[in-house]
């Protein structure tokens, strides 16, 4: 038996539902979206969250990408000027014809060492590019003697800082300073001078250009030193270990056929640094009373040798730096391709489709009318009309 | 004159039947009532011969039309309604509390974001930006969980301040109900038929189902008993009361007053649902979120204690308040490993002393142990422990941390040189990447000096294991030679003789027992749980302690990396999960629930609907029925009358004859 009861419980319950239904539709509307909560959809849900970290951390790697291709232009940037000042100063070096320019020449040599080591020293945003993991403090530092520089040492990390870019993908944005402005490839010293004085049997741990002086002992025989005299070690073997007393460097002499003495430039190939090399190049123009003939060509050669070293070096590094750009370059096109596909993927897993839900919201609305129309036609007749 | 008798019983019979109407009428609009129906029975008065006469009408009674086991039903599932709706309710609630997909300051971005900001600090790790951005996105999740903590928390109280209020209306009503029977069963043995207190204590019934899971048992005289969770609350007269309550593994239960044996497996009803809300639903959710914040401050403070950050090493470092000083009193107890100091010593001028120190846990079991031992026996540091917290501090010229990786100097050696030449110094460097600590035992082999005999070499091994050869005896002494997981060893000029050895220890953890991150000592974050994650004062005060190197020079990434790696790595106490997963899982169980507890909602609702509607045609009162029903009845009472005056006309009219 159908009551007027029965009809309001339906009546009711089917607005109750209808009106549900259309907030639920409205809600979609209002935010273009159709998973708002993940009881809207938890396996889509389930996505979109993992999506929407993926997204953030793709981001977070585009940013990171974006900053050390920045800092390796800016170090590329910094190697050119380097690669020029040097291609200036083997120029210059080049076109001496006599040993009267020399000192103007060692003028420029010294503007260009300035600004090499202001070069190795950049910093973008107070971080260092070349000292490696240290980039809070310059990498080289500089001891000047009447307002010149008379070295340049290395105190930054000999530590690399590598930076995830990628999922798995570390790259190096801050280079070891010491390992792209010195060379790592030592060789077996060369003596060039005429005393006599030959690369001994030991390896030795001198770097680039050294200075050996030999003189005769008293009583017969020769002495050796690498440190302008401050310590002398006996000549007479084939290999005898002459040792710096400040740095307790090392060269390995064969001093079984020397024969004179004097000063002998000792050249270590694959051993270079820039800046000591300019200051050599800078010190030997600089000569008082100025160079011979031979002497000025002794350096031209030794110079030019030391310098296409150095060139080859920073030409690597360039070469390294520009390949590595090149290659994250690469590897942000391919994460923002990935941005791209993860963006996609929760556009279609969330968007609400918005022609769907008008119709949807018609066919409710539709029933919503129906179930008012319906009831109160039903409601609105009963028996106690007709009995009079 | 049996035939006033049959004109009289028509019309009372039909007058009776009209107020039966009537009061169906009346109440067509009223909740739990039942339409009941007058039975009429013919009367018998005579016999005359083998004719029986009829002697009337005679009212056998009034009944409630229902349909009891339709009734017990519709109970059932309105019970089940109401636990289910309370439980969908509740978890809508914590649904939007969390706030995924809806807002861009949920948990999961904050997340994401703290561990962005780790990654960025390893890019950049000793700029104040990037070490504040670090500690403001920690700061941020660490609000954010702690604003889920404490949302979830007194979400619990309240779950549980309702139960109390639920079982307040439970035990009134069944006191009513209780009294009804008692008055039902008095009016029912002296014959009367109770039909609207009937009505009235199944209402009571009805609504008790919808505040938990009831059975009900219908006794004579119309009584019926009410069982709640195992607990007969209502035998006839009788009541017995319940309460609320807390067992002891902290679930929520019902109990019959004062007895304290708590019944937490209670269905049904608004209560049942508290109690799955308390007990099952509201509590996982928490405790999930309570592990994940846990695992977050554990996997960050146990990689935090061993590094340094900017500022870098200590002069003073204060631990938290603990709530006991015996380590295997801790959660989780910490009984053994080690602990490793290094100090770094600058009393002499222009020469720096960096020791290492082994603090053994087995050895110093409590907080007071740890501290003595460090006062007695590492020179240059003072360890106290006041109100349960350890301060370690180091005198003048002297500082200290826990980095892991190797000393510059090895850790053992017997190098001797000779006369003739001086013993080559042997520098250790790099940052150790092995994932254990290792002792690298390093032996000679030959005689000569360092970089002028072809045939000197040193081997490297671990244990017996040959890992690696060093050729110093053709190389420039001084140059760094990698001995495997990110080692260097320099060895300097000098003479080397066959069969020396020298060790470098290097270590993986400075703290294998976990006591640092345990105690708050160079830790990152605070806390245990969702509800008092924070990040340390220390930390928040001064950003450029962010723990981001592992070096000895201290202006690597290492750690910030290890930091930022934590992001994906899985993690034994979430599942096996990383966090990020962990909680999109957590977060997503919950929509699960909820959109599983929603249909069920919707399919009971239906159910409800349907057995209702079939009620409302048992017991409901139908106005078109009622109406036919009054027509038949007026009429009947305009003939019994038609009758009666026929009956005194006759006999007036025989009256008249005589």
């Amino acid at each position: 038996m159908g009551t007027l009861s029965n009809i309001y419980n339906n009546v009711s319950f089917a607005l109750s539902l209808h009106t549900e239904a259309m907030a639920r539709l409205q809600e979609q509307v209002a935010t273009g979206s159709q998973i708002n909560r993940p009881s809207d959809d938890p396996s889509a849900a389930y996505r979109v969250l993992g999506l929407n970290s993926q997204k953030s951390l793709l981001e977070n790697y585009m940013d990171s990408l974006v900053d050390v291709v920045s800092l390796l232009d800016i170090s590329s940037t910094a190697i050119d000027s380097m690669k020029h000042a040097l291609s200036k100063v083997t120029a210059r070096l080049t076109g001496i014809s006599g040993s009267s320019g020399a000192g103007g020449i060692a003028g420029e040599v010294d503007n260009w060492l300035e600004s090499i080591v202001s070069s190795a020293n950049t910093n973008r945003m107070d971080q260092y590019l070349f000292g490696g993991s240290n980039t809070g403090s310059a990498p080289y530092a500089v001891t000047r003697t009447d307002g010149k520089i008379s070295s340049v040492t290395y105190q930054g990390s000999l530590g690399d800082r590598n930076i995830e870019v990628a999922p798995g993908v570390e790259s190096s944005a801050f280079y070891v300073g010491d390992n792209i402005f010195r060379s790592h490839n030592r060789s077996t010293p060369i003596f060039p001078g005429d005393t006599g004085a030959a690369a001994g049997t030991g390896t030795s741990n001198v770097s680039g250009d050294v200075w050996l002086t030999v003189r005769e002992k008293g009583g017969g025989g020769y002495e050796l030193s690498i440190d302008d005299g401050d310590s002398w070690f006996d000549a007479g073997g084939a290999n005898v270990a002459v040792e710096h007393s400040t740095t307790k460097e090392v060269l390995y002499v064969n001093s079984s056929n020397i024969t004179g003495t004097g000063t002998d430039w000792v050249r270590v190939p694959g051993t270079y640094d820039i800046f000591n090399t300019l200051i050599t190049i800078r010190d030997r123009l600089e000569t008082e009373g100025g160079l011979t003939i031979a002497e000025l060509e002794e350096l031209r050669h030794n110079a030019l040798s030391s310098l296409a070293e150095l060139d080859n070096l920073l030409l690597q590094s360039s070469v390294s730096m520009g390949s590595k750009i090149g290659f994250l370059d690469d590897l942000k096109d391919s994460l923002n391709n990935r941005k791209y596909d993860t963006e996609d993927e929760v556009t279609r897993l969330q968007q609400a489709d918005i022609a769907q839900i008008a119709i949807d919201l018609s066919r409710r609305e539709v029933l919503y009318q129906m179930s008012l129309a319906v009831a109160a036609k039903l409601m609105s007749l009963s028996l106690l009309d007709f009995i009079v | 004159m049996a035939n006033y008798d049959i004109g009289i019983s028509g019309l009372e019979a039909a007058q009776r039947a009209l107020d039966v109407i009537g009061n169906n009428l009346a109440n067509v609009a009223t909740e739990g009532y039942h339409r009941q129906r007058i039975e009429l029975t013919p009367a018998y008065s005579s016999q005359i011969g083998s004719v029986l006469l009829g002697g009337g009408v005679n009212i056998a009674g009034i009944t409630r039309m229902i349909d009891t086991l339709l009734e017990q039903e519709i109970l059932r599932e309105q019970s089940l309604l109401e636990a289910v709706s309370q439980e969908s309710i509740t978890m809508r609630t914590v649904e939007n509390a969390f706030g995924e997909l809806s807002t861009g300051n949920s948990l999961s971005a904050t997340i994401d974001e703290f561990f962005n900001a780790l990654q960025d600090l390893s890019a950049h790790p000793g700029q104040a930006i990037w070490q504040n951005q670090a500690v403001t996105t920690a700061e941020v999740m660490a609000s954010r969980f702690r604003t889920l903590g404490e949302f979830l928390s007194t979400l619990e109280n309240q779950i549980k301040l309702e139960a109390e209020n639920t079982i307040e209306q439970i035990n009134a009503l069944i006191t009513q109900i209780a009294e009804l029977n008692d008055k039902i069963e008095s009016m029912e043995i002296g014959g009367a038929q109770a039909n609207d207190l009937r009505d009235k204590r199944d209402q009571y019934i009805t609504e008790l189902s919808g505040f938990i899971g009831i059975e009900t048992l219908s006794r004579e005289y119309g009584v019926v008993d009410v069982t709640v969770g195992g607990i007969p609350v209502v035998i006839g007269a009788s009541v017995i009361e319940l309460e609320v309550g807390l067992d002891e593994n902290d679930e929520l239960g019902i109990t019959i007053a004062g007895a304290y044996s708590y019944n937490t497996n209670v269905q049904g009803g608004r209560l049942g649902g508290l109690l799955s809300l308390k007990n099952e639903l509201v509590s996982d959710i928490y405790k999930d979120l309570n592990d994940l914040a846990s695992a977050i401050v554990q996997q960050v403070n146990q990689y935090h204690v061993q590094g340094v950050g900017s500022e870098g090493s200590f002069t003073g470092l204060t631990g938290w308040v603990m709530a006991d000083e015996d380590f295997a009193d801790f959660e989780p107890p910490i009984t053994s490993g080690s602990v490793f100091i290094r100090v770094t010593d600058t009393t002499v001028p222009g020469t720096t002393t960096i020791t290492r120190h082994e603090i053994d846990i087995a050895a110093n079991p409590t907080l007071s142990d740890f501290a003595d031992y460090i006062t007695n026996n590492i020179t240059g540091l003072t360890a106290s422990v006041t109100s349960s917290r350890l301060s370690i501090s180091a005198n003048a010229n002297y500082e200290f941390d826990f980095l892991p990786g190797v000393l510059s100097d090895p850790t053992t050696s017997n190098l001797n040189g000779d006369a003739g030449s001086s013993i080559p110094t042997v520098t250790i460097s790099g940052i150790y990447t092995g994932t254990a600590s290792q002792t690298y035992t390093c032996t000679v082999v030959g005689d000569g000096e360092v970089g002028n005999d072809d045939d000197l070499k040193i081997e490297v091994r671990i244990g017996t294991d040959l890992i690696k050869t060093l050729d110093v005896g053709s190389y420039a002494a001084g140059d760094r030679l990698e001995i495997g997981d990110g080692i260097y060893v320099s060895v300097g000029t000098g003479q080397l003789n066959n069969g020396e050895i020298f060790t470098i220890e290097a270590l993986a953890s400075s703290d294998t027992s976990g006591v640092l991150a345990a105690v708050g000592i160079n830790t990152f974050f605070y806390g245990s749980g969702a509800s008092d994650i924070a990040v340390c004062s220390d930390i928040a005060a001064t950003p450029g302690r962010v723990a981001t190197a592992l070096g000895a020079d201290m202006t690597d990434n290492a750690n910030a990396s290890r930091l930022a790696g934590l992001r994906d790595q899985a993690v034994s106490s979430l599942d096996s999960m990383a966090p990020g997963e962990f909680y999109h899982r957590m977060i997503t169980d919950v929509g699960q629930q909820l959109s599983v507890k929603q249909m069920r909602q919707d399919n009971i609702e239906v159910m409800v609907q349907n057995l209702l509607n079939q009620q409302s045609e048992v017991s409901g009162v139908d106005i078109n029925d009622e109406a036919a029903q009054l027509l038949i009845f007026e009429q009947m009472f305009q003939a019994m009358a038609k009758y009666m005056a026929t009956i005194q006309s006759t006999v007036a009219a025989l009256m008249e004859a005589m």
